[in-house]
C-alpha cells in the first residue's frame, strides 16, 4: 500500500526490510543446516521460503561473515556439494535466536483464535522464549491483536489437539446441517484448517469411507478412542480438498448501494455489474442455494438472489415462509 | 562493511567471547565501522545493538568487578532459543493455529509468524504428528491465491496489514484515505492505530481517529490508501490508554454497536436448532429451552442489525419482541415478497 509515500522512501524502506529479512533468515538457515547435515539445497530453500538462487546468494553472503581477528577459521563456512548443503564452521550459530516479541505475539494471537485449555500454557511458554528485555513489549503486543474467538468449547478443542498429536481416532457428536440432526461419527483426525472465517476438522470418516470436513462449531462432543491410525499417504494428501471444486452455475445476487459497499469487501465474491446508483450484481461460485438465501437475507431487504432459477426459487420460497411467520 | 554483515560479525564475536568485551576492543576489531568521532561511533553501535535486539539477540553491558573486566556480552542462555516445555497437545495447538493463520495470506505480523513457525521446529522436538498435520493445514487453509505468495507479500491486503502491524508495534501515526460504508463518503484522516481484530473472516483496525476525535473501527478492505509516519521510526507517536479493551470491541456483535438506548429483544429458534445458530447470538445472550425450541434474549443497542441476523437464519428464526422490531422484520420481508412476486 503506502501509495502516498514517495517512491524513493518506499524503495529505501523495502531495501532495509530485505536486509533485515535476510538477517533473520540466515540466523535460521545456518542452525537448520547444522541440524540437517547434507540437506538438499532445494529443501533448505523451501524451508526458508526463498528460491534456490536466493539461497545461493545467502550462502555467498554468509561466507563473508566471521568474527575478529578474521583468521580463516574465524569465518562461517557453508558449502554446496552435489546439490547438498554442508556446514564446516558455524561460528556459534548452532541454534536460532529467541523469538522476537512480534514473532511470539503473532503465534500467540493465532493460538488464542483457535483456543483450548492449552492456550494459556502455550502463551506462557512462548513468552519465556522471548528475550527478558522484550517480554513487556510481548505482553503489550498480544493485547493488540485479536484474531477471532475459539470456534468450539475448550473441551472439544483440547481433545482434538491431543488426538491429532497422538494420531488417535475420535468419536464426534456432530450436527449435520443438511439433515438438521445430530449423529455420531468416528473420524481419524488428520488436521484442522480454516477457510473464510470458519474452522474445520479434516479427517477420514470411517463409516463413509472417505475424508470429509467437519465444521468445529457443529461438533457438540468429542471423545478420544483407543485406536491409533497411520498418517495419510502422500496420495491422500495430494487429493485432499476442504471443499469440492465449485460445481454448477455461480449464484448471482442483486445488491442495493449500501449492501454492495459491505458485500464487496468480503472474500469470495466477484462483481458482475455495477449499477449507476452504486448498487451491484455480484456472483458467488460454488455456493449452495441455502447459503445464498441466508446471505441475501442478512442484508435485511437490501439484497436478493436473482439467478440461476433454482436458487431464485429457493430464495423466494424462503421469503414467503418467513413472511408467514409474522 | 555492509551493515548486515557487521551485525552478524558482532554477534559472532560476542557469542564466542568468554569475557565481556570492552568498547575499546570492539572499536579495535571493527576499525572501519566504529571509526570517526567517538560520539558518532557510539551512536552507531547503540543503533546496531537495538537492531540486534530486534532480531532476538540481546547485547548487554556488564559492569566489571575484581575478577572480570567491564564490557559487552551476549549471554548464551539469553541468546539461544530454549526448548519449549510443552505437552504434545499444546504443541499441536501452536503448529495448527500458526499454520492456519499463515495460510490466510493476510495476518498481522505474517513475516514474523513465518519465522516463528520455522523456529518452532527447533524449540519443540520431536513434533512429529503435529508438524505433519500443520503442513496439511497450510495446504487446506489457503485458497489458490494464497499458495504462491510469501507471507506479507500476498497482494494489497497483505501489505496493508503488514504496514499496520508495524505501525502498531512502533506506535506510529497513520495517514489514510478511507471509504466509509454507511455514508458512502471518502475521507482523509490521521489515526493512531491501537490494534487489529478479525471478525467473520475480515480484519478491522481499531484506532484513535483525529478527524472524529474518538476511537473508531475501520474495515481494512475499505482503506484505499495508507502511509505510516516515516519520521523518527524508533520514537512512539502516541500511547495506547491503559486497559484499552480491544477484546471487548472485537467480540461485539453487530447489534451491540452503540446506535440507540439498550432494548431487550427476544428471538425464538424452532427445532432442529443447530449449535452454531444458537452460538451465533454471542456470549452475552441468554438462552432457554422451550421443548426442542430455544428462546434467546439479548440486549441490543442496534436492533436493526439483530433483525438482519435473525432474517439470515431463515424461517426457523423469529423475532418475538419488541413489537416494533417484529413489525420492522415483517415490513422488510413483505417488501421482498412483493418484489419477488
Amino acid at each position: 500500500m503506502t501509495a502516498r509515500a514517495k517512491p524513493s522512501s518506499r524503495a529505501r524502506a523495502s531495501v532495509k526490510a530485505d536486509a533485515r529479512d535476510r538477517l533473520r533468515r540466515v540466523l535460521f538457515l545456518v542452525p537448520y543446516a547444522v541440524r540437517h547435515p547434507g540437506i538438499l539445497a532445494k529443501d533448505l530453500a523451501r524451508k526458508c521460503g526463498v528460491t534456490e538462487k536466493e539461497l545461493a546468494d545467502d550462502l555467498d553472503f554468509l561466507l563473508g561473515v566471521g568474527c575478529p581477528p578474521f583468521a580463516p577459521d574465524d569465518f562461517l563456512d557453508l558449502y554446496v556439494e552435489g546439490g547438498r548443503v554442508h556446514v564446516a564452521l558455524h561460528q556459534s550459530f548452532s541454534r536460532p535466536p529467541r523469538f522476537t516479541e512480534s514473532e511470539a505475539a503473532a503465534l500467540a494471537a493465532a493460538a488464542q483464535a483457535l483456543g483450548g485449555a492449552g492456550t494459556d500454557r502455550a502463551i506462557r511458554a512462548l513468552r519465556e522464549c522471548v528475550p527478558r528485555d522484550r517480554r513487556k513489549s510481548f505482553d503489550e503486543l498480544v493485547g493488540r491483536i485479536y484474531a477471532g474467538s475459539p470456534p468450539a468449547p475448550g473441551s472439544v478443542l483440547d481433545r482434538l489437539h491431543r488426538a491429532i498429536a497422538e494420531r488417535r481416532e475420535v468419536r464426534l457428536r456432530y450436527f449435520t446441517a443438511t439433515r438438521g440432526a445430530e449423529g455420531d461419527r468416528v473420524v481419524r483426525p488428520w488436521t484442522l484448517a480454516q477457510r473464510f472465517g470458519h474452522w474445520y476438522l479434516y479427517g477420514f470418516d470411517l463409516a463413509r469411507d472417505r475424508p470429509l470436513p467437519f465444521r468445529l462449531d457443529r461438533i457438540r462432543e468429542c471423545t478420544l478412542c483407543d485406536a491409533r491410525f497411520e498418517p495419510p499417504s502422500e496420495a491422500e494428501l495430494a487429493g485432499a480438498r476442504l471443499f469440492s471444486d465449485a460445481q454448477g452455475e455461480p449464484i448471482r445476487l442483486r445488491l442495493s448501494p449500501l449492501a454492495a459497499a459491505w458485500a464487496l469487501s468480503r472474500p469470495g465474491l466477484s462483481l458482475v455489474e455495477r449499477a449507476k446508483d452504486g448498487g451491484a450484481v455480484v456472483e458467488v461460485a460454488g455456493a449452495g442455494e441455502e447459503w445464498a438465501t441466508r446471505f441475501a437475507l442478512s442484508f435485511g431487504g437490501d439484497a436478493e438472489v436473482v439467478s440461476p432459477l433454482a436458487a431464485r426459487r429457493h430464495f423466494v420460497e424462503a421469503v414467503k415462509r418467513s413472511v408467514a411467520r409474522y | 562493511m555492509q551493515k548486515a554483515e557487521r551485525l552478524l560479525d558482532l554477534a559472532a564475536f560476542l557469542l564466542r567471547a568468554s569475557e565481556p568485551i570492552s568498547w575499546r576492543e570492539i572499536q579495535e576489531q571493527f576499525p572501519d565501522d566504529y571509526g570517526g568521532s567517538e560520539e558518532a561511533a557510539i551512536r552507531k553501535f547503540e543503533r546496531d545493538k537495538a537492531e540486534l535486539l530486534d532480531l532476538g539477540i540481546p547485547v548487554r553491558w556488564e559492569a566489571g568487578d575484581e575478577d572480570r573486566s567491564a564490557g559487552y556480552v551476549i549471554d548464551r542462555d539469553e541468546f539461544y532459543l530454549p526448548n519449549l516445555d510443552l505437552a504434545p497437545e499444546d504443541l499441536a495447538l501452536l503448529y495448527l493455529a500458526g499454520s492456519a493463520a499463515l495460510a490466510q495470506g493476510s495476518f498481522p505480523y505474517a513475516r514474523d509468524l513465518a519465522h516463528a513457525m520455522n523456529k518452532l521446529s527447533f524449540a519443540a522436538r520431536p513434533a512429529g504428528a503435529s508438524e505433519t498435520a500443520a503442513l496439511f493445514t497450510r495446504r487446506l487453509s489457503c485458497g489458490e491465491e494464497g499458495e504462491r505468495a510469501r507471507p506479507g507479500d500476498g497482494g494489497v491486503g497483505a501489505r496493508l496489514i503488514e504496514d499496520l502491524s508495524a505501525a502498531i508495534a512502533a506506535k506510529k501515526r497513520v495517514h489514510m484515505v478511507y471509504d466509509g460504508a454507511e455514508r458512502g463518503a471518502r475521507t482523509v484522516r490521521d489515526v493512531d492505530p491501537y490494534g487489529l481484530y478479525q471478525s467473520g473472516g475480515a480484519w478491522f483496525l481499531v484506532a484513535f481517529c483525529h478527524l472524529r476525535d474518538d476511537v473508531r473501527t475501520f474495515h481494512l478492505g475499505r482503506i484505499a490508501e495508507l502511509e505510516v509516519n516515516p519520521a523518527a521510526p524508533r520514537t512512539a507517536d502516541f500511547e495506547v490508554p491503559a486497559g484499552f479493551p480491544l477484546r471487548e470491541l472485537a467480540t461485539r456483535e453487530p447489534w451491540e454497536y452503540a446506535v440507540h438506548a439498550p432494548l431487550s429483544c427476544t428471538v425464538r429458534l424452532e427445532p432442529p436448532v443447530s449449535p452454531e445458530a444458537r452460538a451465533s447470538f454471542g456470549r452475552r445472550a441468554r438462552a432457554r429451552e422451550d421443548g426442542a425450541a430455544v428462546v434467546i434474549e439479548v440486549e441490543a443497542t442496534h436492533a436493526e442489525a439483530l433483525m438482519k441476523h435473525v432474517l439470515s437464519l431463515g424461517d426457523r428464526a423469529e423475532i418475538l419482541a419488541p413489537r416494533s422490531l417484529r413489525e420492522k422484520a415483517r415490513t422488510v420481508l413483505a417488501g421482498l415478497a412483493r418484489r419477488c412476486s
